[in-house]
């Protein structure tokens, strides 16, 4: 029964975040000078309009009732709608978000398997060339940034292999008649490669790092001198012994930082110029489309409180000690 | 504690450096042991210490004035021009002089912030404890759940692109893991140094408290706020790749945002696109190392690890004849 | 009990590299002799090496390690090779009981599977059948043979000491190393797992050897002492023997310090403190502590002597009895 207490907290516990954060957002953004009405571009809008507009759109009631329209949009799925074209924000931030998670996704993957591998190795072989290597080849690219990086492998690596420069699909697509989805999986996937890649690199050397630390934490237990004496091979006590208790604080740190993944996203598809919700959002930016960009980062706080919680409810599975 | 006493524990015995925080060393130890112990750490500090140099005599140091245009546009490296021209024909070189200034200022201001507020909050909180504790901890998860960029977003609309509001804004985003870690600190010495004076403390005993609590904080804190130095240096190259940044001010940062903008990679101009990131990667690395440094010198990883990496050695007795 | 001893160890000596090529002497030629079923206790003062020691007979020094001597387990030098000659003997015929036993085992794994783990690893069996077995030793020392699928934050500080003894004697080893195996018990589990030693070595035929720091339990359990100093066995033979007749002034104030035995005393009550092992000791190393140091202490390092059959010491007051013990 501790056990279920356990879950029933953390989801109240998000609950409560997710509706601070829905707070927050309205009044940062309802803070910001300029809305709908100032945002558009109409030649011969008189004052009287404007006005006539504003009240139509309930912009001119109290912040505290615009608050709860605000609330009752959102219950229906409503996020408003975008200053520059009008749109509602729901639907402009559906396909953007598809094409980021897939890019994102393929440079996380990435990123957790080589620094999960790195960070291992480093532990194992500690205090030798090949762990200081590894440790500060990671923090070299961990301080890197970001935005360089994407530049300089466009520079220098894309030609050498073959890879588009950036956007999402060739000029050349479907040029042959009706390209099949073997030839879309390709493109795409040839054009996801390098701002992926560029993701990944940024973001391993966090979880080298990491990785390492949990380990050597895991191999100067006692239990590991015990699985010596025992008669496991290094290689088993570094599987068995080290690397599942070291994975119970990675696994964790690892679910966290998903959440902020979209940071630095953000900068790879402004470089990549790959139509995803970074790039849209640094587009909203640009053009003080605060609409669009209120419903963009809602979505982000609640992506990153999603994260949470599931690594929350993930440690709890990992670790039989966990009952309270 | 462990079952043998290695040789490297009781090597460490004579520096007494234990792995609690509380036997934090005499300042002179902590500086031998930072410094001494790891060569990285002197590494980082000549490095820094350099690039502050040029930030200081960047007028002696620079060839050009980084005002007008000085040469053809995109013109590569030459005796008259080190490191070329960038897009509007300026002096590369001079550019990256004076650039150094304005990325020290705001790395060093922006930590320093940081440090101030979350040093503050933390000592308060840790000390305090009760109600106070705990409202403070709440603030610091409001502003966690805010993504990063939003908060710079509302501060450039409402307050205006400036350094200055660029500098407040990094030094809140990071003051809350400052805060953190200098109340967790605080707690346990408060703890130890309360039990041990408890009996002599009479009324003025807080303040007594306070003198013992700062020294044995400080240190942290220092470390604390050399990384995030590092960290802020990095926020600013994020700042304004994305357009928030100051456009009046010449940093690194706007440096591989004009090379972006400019279209360097286009125009095969490696020299606009290489430097300013390699600079911002060597400053970060070169406060990591200081940083981690120090942070290692107040908690040794003192458990050993039990893998086998290397066997004991067998050796004969001296002066044994064999019996055999 | 057979008189052929089932480990016997000549002149082992343990070195640790220090920083800027320096050594730590940490054993100092410890000789002794195990027989089965008999129960030896190694008791001093921490940093006197009998942890070290007792490590080095099963092989688990680490890397800053250096070994020289000869340790035999029946009548085959294991340390020969190092790692390579111990190894196979490891677990199967000795085995250890940590100091800590508590922090042994791995909190995410249950305590059945990691008993069963050398039992795989070493052959001796697998699958349905190690289980069995499993279930059949915890039984053995005292656990319900149901907890096998508990993990270790289940079990209390005592049940997780009877497991890890459980442990050790998963291969059927003769020999059996146990380092302070009641330190962080209360008095009453203390008692019941020094009752549980003493019942394995005899229904079993184990050798032990019991490393502490805590007189009493000595008494109470062990057959025979061995008493180390800085690095040295100072004094061995029959317990009784050496609580009524200690011929090195250092047991003899061990227990004298000691006023009751039943009672919680260690050696912390001998003023002064041991010397550093990291350079070579002129003359007997007990000699600044000593309450009977006289002319030839300070200078010259004492001979091993018999001071009866069974009873050594390494003291220059019983110069004039003896000739030299055999090596």
């Amino acid at each position: 029964m501790q056990r279920g207490d356990y879950i029933l907290k953390r989801t109240l516990f998000a609950l409560l975040t997710v509706f601070v954060a829905v707070t927050l957002n309205f009044v940062l953004f309802r803070a910001l000078p300029g809305d709908a009405v100032t945002g558009l571009k109409c030649h011969n809008c008189t004052i009287q309009f404007k006005t006539a507009l504003r009240h139509d759109l309930g912009l001119d009631k109290s912040k505290w009732e615009q608050y709860v329209i605000y609330l009752k949009g959102l219950a229906h799925g409503d996020m408003g709608t975008t200053f520059i074209s009008h749109k509602p924000v729901r639907g402009e931030l559906w396909d953007p978000i598809k094409k980021t998670v897939a890019m994102i996704g393929l440079g996380t993957v990435f990123s957790i398997i080589f620094g999960i591998f790195t960070g291992v190795i480093s532990a194992w072989r500690r205090g030798t060339v090949m762990d200081k290597l590894s440790v500060w080849t990671a923090l070299a690219f961990y301080s890197v940034p970001t935005q360089w990086l994407g530049l300089m492998i466009v520079y220098f690596v894309a030609d050498r292999v073959g890879l588009p420069h950036g956007g999402i699909q060739s000029p050349d697509y479907g040029i042959l008649g009706n390209p099949g989805t073997y030839d879309f999986l390709v493109d795409r996937t040839e054009h996801m490669i390098l701002p992926a890649l560029t993701l990944g690199l940024v973001l391993y050397g966090d979880y080298t790092l990491i990785v390492r630390s949990a380990m050597l934490e895991t191999l100067g237990e006692d239990y590991v001198l015990t699985a010596r004496a025992k008669g496991m091979s290094n290689w088993a006590i570094v599987w068995k012994h080290g690397f599942r208790n070291a994975m119970l604080p990675v696994v964790t740190l690892i679910a966290l930082s998903l959440g902020f993944v979209i940071g630095g996203a953000i900068t790879i598809e402004y470089v990549f110029d790959y139509p995803g919700i970074g790039l849209a959002i640094v587009d909203a930016i640009d053009k003080r489309d605060y609409a669009f960009l209120q419903g963009a980062f809602l979505v982000l706080t609640l992506s990153v409180i999603l994260f949470n919680f599931l690594a929350d409810l993930l440690y709890f599975k990992l670790d039989p000690r966990v009952t309270t | 504690m462990s079952h043998v006493t290695t040789s490297a524990e009781l090597a460490h015995d004579e520096n007494a450096v234990e792995g609690s925080p509380d036997m934090t060393p005499g300042r002179r130890g902590f500086i031998k042991t930072t410094l001494l112990g790891q060569p990285q750490a002197i590494v980082g500090l000549v490095v820094v210490g350099v690039i502050i140099l040029i930030a200081i005599f960047a007028p002696l140091i620079a060839t050009y004035s980084i005002h007008e245009k000085t040469g053809p546009i995109y013109a590569p490296p030459s005796s008259a021009h080190w490191l070329g021209t960038d897009d509007g024909g300026v002096d590369m070189f001079s550019l990256m002089v004076y650039g150094s200034r304005v990325s020290l200022e705001v790395g060093f201001a922006a930590a320093l912030v940081a440090m101030v507020i979350g040093g503050t909050v933390g000592i308060v909180s840790g000390f305090l404890g009760g109600w106070v504790d705990t409202l403070l901890m709440r603030i610091t998860d409001i502003f966690l759940v805010i993504p990063d960029l939003v908060l710079i977003i509302v501060v450039a609309a409402i307050f205006g692109r400036h350094l200055i509001n660029i500098i407040f804004i990094i030094g809140i985003i990071y003051w809350t893991s400052t805060a953190r870690l200098i109340r967790a600190q605080v707690k346990s010495v408060r703890e130890r140094v309360y039990v041990q004076r408890a009996r002599s403390i009479g009324a003025g005993g807080n303040r007594l408290i306070f003198k013992h609590v700062l020294p044995q904080v400080a240190p942290l804190l220092i470390a604390n706020t050399v990384l995030t130095i590092a960290l802020a240096i990095f926020l600013e190259t994020y700042i304004t790749f994305l357009g928030l940044g100051d456009p009046s001010s010449i940093s690194w940062g706007k440096l591989i945002e004009n090379s972006f903008l400019g279209n360097a990679v286009l125009n095969d101009a490696w020299w606009a696109v290489v430097p300013p990131g390699l600079a911002v990667t060597v400053l970060i690395l070169a406060c990591t190392m200081v940083g981690q440094s120090m942070e290692d010198a107040l908690n040794p990883r003192l458990k050993v690890g039990h893998l086998a990496v290397r066997r004991f050695r067998m050796r004969p007795l001296h002066g044994q004849l064999d019996s055999e | 009990m057979s008189t052929q001893p089932v480990l016997r160890t000549e002149d082992l000596h343990v070195w640790f590299d220090l920083p800027g090529n320096r050594e730590l002497h940490a054993v100092r030629g410890v000789s002794l002799e195990l027989r089965p079923g008999e129960r030896m206790g190694l008791v001093g003062e921490s940093g006197c090496g009998k942890t070290t020691a007792i490590l080095a007979l099963i092989g688990l020094l680490p890397g800053s390690a250096s070994v020289a001597g000869r340790v035999y387990l029946h009548d085959e030098d294991v340390l020969a090779k190092g790692e390579e000659t111990i190894s196979p003997h490891r677990w199967n015929d000795i085995a250890m009981v940590f100091q800590g036993a508590m922090n042994a085992f791995n909190p995410v794994k249950t305590i059945g599977t990691q008993i069963a783990e050398p039992m795989e690893l070493h052959g001796t069996s697998t699958g349905r059948a190690a289980r069995a077995q499993v279930r059949e030793l915890l039984e053995l020392v005292g656990i319900s043979g149901e907890r096998a699928d508990r993990y270790p934050h289940e079990f209390s500080g005592g049940m997780r000491q009877r497991a890890a003894i459980a442990l050790a004697l998963a291969c059927q080893p003769q020999v059996l190393l146990a380092d302070e195996p009641t330190t962080a018990l209360d008095v009453m589990v203390q008692a019941q797992i020094l009752e549980l030693l003493v019942r394995l070595t005899r229904d079993l035929g184990l050798a032990m050897i019991l490393v502490t720091h805590d007189l009493p339990i000595v008494a109470q359990v062990c057959d025979r002492a061995a008493v180390m100093y800085a690095g040295e066995i100072v004094e061995m033979g029959e317990m009784a023997t050496i609580y009524h007749d200690p011929r090195h002034p250092y047991t003899r104030m061990l227990f004298s310090a000691t006023p009751d035995l039943l009672g919680d005393e260690d050696v912390r009550s001998i003023p002064g403190a041991p010397p550093r092992l990291d350079r070579e000791i002129a003359g007997c190393p007990f000699t600044p502590r000593c309450d009977s140091a006289f002319a030839p202490c300070a200078t010259t390092h004492p001979r091993r002597l018999e001071v009866a059959p069974g009873h050594e010491a390494l003291c220059h007051l019983n110069d004039h009895l003896v000739a030299e013990k055999p090596a």
